[in-house]
């Protein structure tokens, strides 16, 4: 770590300044280095009485404190990307704010490779959460999918790029929680296989503002954002203006008129999102070409019900075999076929859509 | 003079022979009784004093010692009372020369002398005819009970004058006839009013149904509150094979021993218990800290059981079935003594799918979070999930539905595919000791069960694609047995195992 980073590190972590006041010592210092030397001269001139004491200690127990700092992410297998490291993701620095640090646990190489954004609320119907993990699946083959952590649209697509390991979770928290504490066995499994990502301290838990923080880095990081659901008033919406403000291209998915999952999503579409229903429409864009889609064998049956289910949106089992001149109990067992080979998704209450 | 009466006391399931020995002596008038009676066997005395006296027989007024042998076992009840008074009288010399020896009295005393009907009566009948005795004398009010025993002279008694003089060939009581035991299921549907065919719609909860009464499989109905998962449920025993004798026997023991037999004597209707998710594990596995009684899963035996908005019982109780779930009977420890009491039932459980209910409905928003849902369900613990081998979702169904006149399959036709399915099996088991898929374990599993490479590779995928739990897999092979059954197919099919597949809808939860 060069001198730059460790005062970087040393100033974001171990001093208890906030982004403008780091700015205006930065910009008085002229340069990190500097600014670690003699932060009491800097301080003094920048910072405010009182606060100003707090600050007042000697070189030697910076050093002290910032060796004592990387020792600890070393212990724990974690490490700290400042944004004078090199491998700092270049895209984040086109932020207003970008974070003076990242803290990071996992495969730190997915930091330099190609991002793109999945995100959904945690309230995305079943139909939505499969496709958008076929979706990340995809995706993950030629960028590294950057997503979160809660239940619903982020589990979707944690789910779909963990296989290839191109995956980076941005934490709302200190790298040691877990918020929802039940995802915690999704946390560990992203540590194993991609990258964990938080700007916040060790112990630093969820508090109101920080969902608003982490979205703006999911954001930055990528290079367009696809929303697998929204409601009307959904976190997700931050994220997507956070990345309108850096000039990311925003995908979405569409819903049906009056459901509420979707409203925010087909309020993106209408000002000018692009419409998404399957990767290719995002892969295009990037001047990637999808994948050829698997051919499923089917058999007449199992055909005879896809093509009723295609026609129509949601549809009822009974309503299914009635259509499609079969016995309930045989449209169940080829319904429960079709599901298994991915193609269809079960909505609850015996209904059924096709993907 | 010493005289000797044998009375039974009950025991678990079970009538143990107890001799009531009465002396009389000259002495200061004294009433004594030993060998362990409890207080209501105590009371006796004066219910027998009473009796006496009112059905104009002699009440001795000397020392009086009653002593019930075996003296270790702990006497409770009051069907006692007969054979107290009978062993008082011949003691007082009221019965001369009357061999009353091979006669087994049963009873409970009314104070003007009327005999009142005691609880538990045809085990003991049953116990003592293996004992080897073949006369008894019982209450009038118990006769239709025990009408069924057979082989055996039973005399129905009202009072106990008549039984004196019964006894001293004054009058003749005609000894009870042995009735023919008729399986009615056709009588309990009209007691319920349950018949599938006045279940609206629910095509897909029906078929679960249908394999589950088949291979004796339980079930979990998953549905929106007022979808008619309770009606489904009552519909359960008409669709179930009829009683054999044995087992209405076996049943109606239970529920004599509870003193809960109904009017016509023996159960011929399989059981349907519904008890309230208030009940206690004590209550539901059985227990007392007196007399141990048979719980709900007893009464349930050979029948439902059925848990309306399972994740409202207490936790505790809802584990304590798992034992039961597998062996098919209970043991319960007291300070008393160890009681085994038969528990094979099948459970039927409904919940909703979330808090609100409206999970996965198609007009309704579900306001719950996601987490709030995973707790909602977490109340429900695995291992017993584990044990519930077809869960299916029951359909919101809407107003023209419900008021349609149209009639779905009626629960006869469909008990007579159940009925098909369960031959199959009774000849698969013969030499297994086993009557149901549901009972399959490892061993049977590969024995009967042997998967195509297909039906193997298509688990494999499901597995993957569903986020199936391991403890799935056993469960799914023997679903999709009972479906190959219900078909009429030797061999497992893919199209059953995609079938038994879709009824594994919890398993995807977490």
């Amino acid at each position: 770590m060069t001198e730059k980073e460790r005062a970087i590190l040393w100033l974001a972590a171990c001093t208890r300044t906030n982004g403008e006041e780091r700015k205006q010592l930065l910009e008085a210092a002229g340069s990190p280095e500097l600014l670690f030397d003699e932060f009491e001269k800097f301080s003094k001139k920048v910072l405010k009485q009182g606060k100003n004491g707090l600050y007042i200690s000697d070189k030697a127990s910076r050093e002290r404190e910032v060796n004592a700092l990387l020792d600890r992410l070393d212990r724990k297998g974690r490490f700290a990307v400042t944004c004078e490291s090199r491998d700092y993701p270049a895209l984040l620095t086109q932020l207003s704010d970008p974070p003076p640090v990242l803290y990071g646990e996992g495969n730190r190489e997915l930091l330099n490779r190609r991002k793109f954004c999945i995100v959904g609320s945690r309230l995305t119907p079943p139909w939505a959460e499969k496709t958008g993990k076929m979706i990340a699946e995809e995706i993950s083959r030629h960028f590294v999918v950057v997503t979160g952590l809660a239940e619903g649209g982020d589990s979707a697509a944690v789910h779909g790029a963990i296989g290839s390991g191109n995956l980076i979770c941005v934490l709302p928290n200190g790298l040691d929680e877990c918020y929802p504490a039940s995802q915690l066995s999704l946390k560990r499994a992203v540590r194993e296989k991609g990258l964990l990502l938080s700007e916040f301290p060790f112990g630093e838990k969820v508090h109101k503002g920080s969902f608003h923080l982490r979205n703006r880095i999911l954001a930055g990081l990528s290079e367009g954002v696809l929303v697998i659901s929204a409601g009307v008033h959904s976190g997700t919406l931050i994220t997507v203006s956070h990345a309108l403000d850096c000039g990311r291209e925003i995908f979405a998915f569409p819903y049906s008129i009056g459901v509420k999952q979707g409203e925010g999503c087909n309020a993106m579409l209408k000002s000018g999102a692009n419409f998404v229903t399957e990767a290719e429409d995002i892969l295009s864009m990037y001047g990637f070409c999808a994948d050829k889609k698997r051919e499923v064998s089917l058999s007449d049956e199992e055909r005879r019900i896809l093509d009723v289910l295609s026609k129509s949106g949601e549809l009822h089992a009974a309503v299914i075999a009635e259509r499609a001149g079969v016995p309930v109990y045989e449209a169940a067992s080829t319904l429960s076929a079709l599901e298994v080979k991915g193609l269809i998704a079960k909505a609850g209450g015996n209904r059924y859509s096709a993907l | 003079m010493v005289s000797k009466v044998i009375c039974y006391a009950i025991r678990g399931l079970d009538g143990v022979p107890v001799e009531v020995e009465t002396d009389v002596n000259k002495g200061i008038p004294q009433y004594e009784m030993v060998g362990l009676p409890d207080t209501a066997v105590k009371e006796s005395k004066e219910r027998v004093r009473s009796a006496l006296k009112n059905s104009g027989l002699l009440f001795p007024v000397n020392k009086i010692t009653i002593n019930f042998a075996p003296a270790d076992i702990k006497k409770e009840g009051a069907s006692f009372d007969l054979a107290v008074a009978i062993s008082l009288l011949k003691a007082s010399e009221q019965l001369v020369e009357r061999d009353l020896s091979g006669i087994v009295f049963l009873g409970e005393l009314a104070l003007g002398g009327q005999l009142r009907p005691v609880s538990g009566l045809l085990p003991i009948l049953i116990s003592a005819k293996g004992h080897g005795y073949r006369k008894f004398i019982i209450p009038a009010a118990n006769a239709k009970e025990a009408a069924f025993l057979g082989d055996a002279e039973i005399y129905p008694a009202n009072t106990l004058k008549e039984v004196v003089q019964h006894l001293l060939g004054e009058v003749t009581i005609a000894p009870l006839q042995t009735e023919e035991f008729i399986a009615s299921c056709t009588a309990g549907a009209k007691k319920t009013a349950a018949d599938l065919k006045y279940v609206k719609g629910q095509p897909i909860a029906r078929r679960a149904l249908e394999i589950a009464v088949a291979g004796g499989h339980n079930v979990l109905m998953v549905g929106p509150p007022g979808t008619g998962k309770t009606m489904l449920a009552r519909c359960l025993p008409t669709i179930m094979p009829d009683l054999s004798f044995e087992e209405a026997l076996e049943i109606t023991k239970i529920h004599s021993v509870a003193g809960m037999l109904g009017e016509d004597g023996i159960v011929s209707v399989r059981p349907f218990r519904t008890p309230h998710h208030t009940a206690t594990t004590v209550s539901m596995c059985g227990g007392g800290n007196k007399a141990v009684h048979p719980g709900e899963i007893s009464l349930a035996h050979g029948g439902v059981l059925f848990l309306d908005e399972l994740p409202e019982y207490n936790r505790s109780t809802l584990e304590a079935l798992r034992q039961p779930l597998e062996d098919g009977k209970i043991s319960v420890s007291r300070a008393g003594g160890t009681y085994t009491y038969p528990a094979r039932f099948m459970l039927c459980a409904s919940m909703n799918p979330c808090p609100c209910g409206n999970y996965g409905s198609a007009e309704r928003d579900c306001t719950c979070t996601a987490s709030e849902i995973r707790r909602y369900r977490k109340k429900v613990s695995g291992p017993l999930l584990d044990r519930i081998d077809l869960q299916v979702e029951v359909d919101n169904i809407s107003y023209d539905e419900l008021t349609s006149s149209a009639e779905g399959e009626s629960s006869e036709s469909v008990k007579e595919r159940v009925n098909a399915a369960r031959n199959v099996q009774r000849s698969r088991f013969e030499d297994c000791g086993i009557n149901t898929n549901a009972e399959m374990s490892e061993r049977e599993l590969s024995t009967f069960c042997p998967l195509s490479s297909e039906c193997d590779v298509i688990l494999r995928v499901a597995f993957e694609s569903m986020n199936l739990s391991a403890r799935a897999r056993s469960r799914i092979v023997k679903v999709a047995r009972t479906i190959a059954d219900l078909d009429g197919c030797d061999e497992i099919l893919p199209k059953h195992v995609y079938e038994a597949v879709s009824y594994r809808i919890y398993d995807k939860m977490d």
